[in-house]
């Protein structure tokens, strides 16, 4: 990914004659390069689970995945406790967190059904219904609003040609808008699944999205 | 190193790795003297630490600005019970961005405070909850935790000390609400991120059921700091009342945007000409939000007074908050951007409160019928008076928060509400 053909070097880009390219910033070394199954138990709830590639009837908890959940259960005095990692590492095997994974999840930690839909509900990162392989959220918020982050937001729903928070007819994107990111001072900041696109401008976006939308399986 | 930008005013203390990548490698780290604080801690003792940050005059870089010191010596001295530190790592403060910056650049510095305010408080377990956007952000503190682990830094003995210290790296799952301390414990719990009702506080029944506290990212990447240089080195930069250095995120019309680290008490105009390099295209400056969306706006002549410490931006009008400083020039729709403000908090507020839940909802809709020139002056009247209703009455801060942008805006830009009102004419374009 060192060749990025935008202007997005992971972070404040090239404003500042910043020498490093994309993959110094977030090179394998820190960011990939760690396994599926988890390494140290304190760590085993961070991994990306917004990947390209969805598997919504991919089997939950097993192998791998089963050695996870194992791992975040150590980590807290509570079961319940274990809940919000539990539901990201649903998301992250099938993309999204539907009633039959709340379900198992409910039945995996001794809660009702009820209890973790409640849960799952109140927070905004748990997909209740399939998205595209790619989430693309824009920030609107204050600073990047001020930097014209509305044109971005229709640049994205142009070029895309969605509609806010529908899928894309080719079944690649869908298109929010998000909630300050916390890269205000890199105006526009776009998350597109687990990466951050900063500095965007509406330029920016035909490229971004034909680079997404040629990406194969497991890339992007 | 060219972090986006720098500027030769700075004093950079937490910030001295940004933009150098190999500070996120332990064995660089460590032999740029890290960990050292550490075992420096470890000889020290749990309370003469205390005493060491107590002395320095940190206070809270979360928001509140109580000092850190202080909140340490509420928890147990002779602990019975597990004792919990749980680092603040939710950033969603609107025009807040320091935290993700202090995390991917130099995790360990981050860690190795978690370390030190754990032993401080007698904390066997801390928890850094990561708003869950953080993905990059969340692997570059896992690398580096999972390597201090197999370091002898985390874990059980660390250094041969004795002491146990885990750390647990907790993700979120995007709710602004849960940056509240009492509504990050219940998240942390498996439950919706509901905010708590005060008393009773953290370090009597927090995570858990057990003493903890709370801090925020910056607030813990500073101890170690510190701990190796001392209290009075501290008070060396910044004012009597407010010690050290801040970060400050600049954002919105500046030609600089970025972070800053400046010693407390450094003029607003001089963060915005000298080192952000002024407004964007020679435009005059209309308007600074400096601490976040939840204070109140500060007009230009306010602004040409006010030094960023915690007494001068109240002494301007408004609060430091954390110190996310949002510059808007004189193209601004003030309107506009209070509305999208208020939208911010309608979505995030998590409805225990009828003010809030209510009051968010409707000032939103209010503000786009102005904005769609199709407001009233009463319209102005409604929305003050929901602004009352909504401050002081709640569980928490959110509402108070989301009325701050309104009523400051009102009174320092009515002819602006004005004039969409009486003409349907927009000030501004942004
Ligand atoms: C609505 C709301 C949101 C908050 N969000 C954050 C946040 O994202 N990060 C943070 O550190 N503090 C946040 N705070 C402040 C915390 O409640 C708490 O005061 C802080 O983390 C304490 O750390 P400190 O003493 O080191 O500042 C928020 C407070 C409120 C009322
Ligand atoms: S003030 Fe708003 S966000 Fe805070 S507890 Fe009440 S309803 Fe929730
Ligand atoms: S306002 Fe867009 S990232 Fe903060």
């Amino acid at each position: 990914m060192s060749d990025a053909p935008f202007r997005n070097p992971g972070w404040a880009g090239n404003t500042g004659g910043f020498e490093l390219s994309e993959d110094q910033v977030r090179g394998d070394d820190f960011v990939g390069a760690r396994s599926v199954e988890g390494d140290h138990p304190s760590t085993a709830a961070t991994y990306p689970y917004m990947l390209a590639d969805k598997h919504p009837e991919a089997p939950l908890f097993e192998g791998d995945f089963q050695a996870r959940f194992e791992k975040i259960l150590t980590r807290y005095p509570t079961k319940q406790a274990a809940l919000l990692p539990t539901l990201g590492l649903a998301q992250e095997v099938r993309g999204h967190v539907g009633p039959e994974s709340m379900d198992r999840v409910a039945e995996l930690l001794g809660l009702s059904s009820a209890y973790v839909r409640g849960v799952a509900t109140f927070y905004t990162m748990y997909n209740k219904a399939p998205v595209g392989r790619y989430l693309v959220q824009v920030c609107t918020n204050i600073s990047c609003n001020l930097c014209g982050a509305d044109d971005v937001l229709e640049a994205f729903l142009r070029y895309t040609d969605s509609e806010m928070g529908e899928l894309s007819e080719d079944g690649n994107f869908t298109v929010i808008e998000a909630e300050c990111l916390a890269a205000c001072g890199f105006p526009t900041c776009v998350q597109i699944n687990s990466r951050y696109y900063e500095n965007v401008t509406p330029a920016d976006v035909p490229k971004i999205i034909e680079r997404l939308a040629a990406a194969g399986p497991g890339e992007g | 190193m060219a972090y986006p930008y720098v500027s030769d005013r700075e004093v950079r203390v937490i910030s001295r790795h940004f933009g150098d990548p190999a500070a996120r490698r332990l064995d660089t780290y460590v032999e740029r003297g890290g960990y050292q604080a550490l075992r420096k801690a470890f000889e020290l003792g749990p309370d003469a630490v205390i005493d060491e940050v107590k002395a320095s005059g940190l206070r809270g870089r979360g928001g509140a600005g109580f000092p850190t010191g202080v909140k340490w010596s509420f928890m147990p001295k002779q602990p019975t019970r597990p004792h919990y530190l749980l680092c603040n790592a939710d950033e969603s403060e609107p025009g807040t961005f320091k935290d993700r910056e202090l995390i991917r650049w130099d995790p360990h510095q981050l860690l190795e405070g978690v370390l030190i305010s754990a032993f401080a408080i007698r904390a066997g377990h801390a928890y850094i909850y990561c708003r869950g956007e953080f993905f990059e952000t969340t692997q570059v503190l896992a690398r580096a935790l999972e390597d201090a682990y197999a370091g002898g830094y985390a874990g059980r003995d660390i250094l041969g000390s004795g002491f146990d210290i885990d750390v647990t790296i907790h993700v979120g799952a995007g709710a602004y609400i849960c940056g509240e301390e009492t509504g990050l414990m219940n998240s942390l719990e498996g439950q919706r991120g509901q905010p708590r009702v005060k008393p009773p506080f953290p370090a009597a029944v927090g995570a858990f059921g057990m003493p903890s506290t709370v801090n925020n990212v910056e607030t813990l990447a500073t101890v170690p700091h510190i701990v190796t240089h001392g209290g009075a080195w501290y008070r060396g930069y910044g004012t009597e009342k407010s010690p050290g250095t801040k970060l400050f995120c600049v954002s919105g019309h500046v030609n600089r945007p970025g972070n800053y680290e400046l010693p407390l008490g450094f003029p607003m105009m001089d963060l915005i000409e000298d080192v952000c390099g002024g407004i964007r295209d020679g435009h005059a400056l209309k308007a600074v939000i400096p601490g976040g969306s939840s204070v109140p706006l500060l007009n230009a002549e306010e602004c040409s007074r006010c030094t960023l410490d915690y007494e001068g931006v109240v002494a301007a009008g408004s609060m430091l908050g954390c110190a996310s400083v949002i510059v808007m020039d004189e193209t601004t729709d003030i309107v506009k951007q209070v509305r999208r403000m208020v939208q911010f908090y309608a979505h995030e507020s998590c409805g225990q409160c009828t003010p809030c839940r209510e009051g968010t909802a409707w000032m939103t809709k209010v503000l786009r019928r102005i904005e769609d020139g199709r407001g009233t002056e009463e319209d102005l009247d409604t929305l003050l008076d929901m602004s009352h209703q909504m401050t002081g009455t709640t569980i928490c801060v959110l509402s108070d928060s989301a009325a701050a942008p309104v009523v400051s805006s009102i009174h320092k830009f009515k002819d602006e509400y004005l004039a969409l009102i009486r003409r349907g004419e927009r000030v501004g374009v942004a």
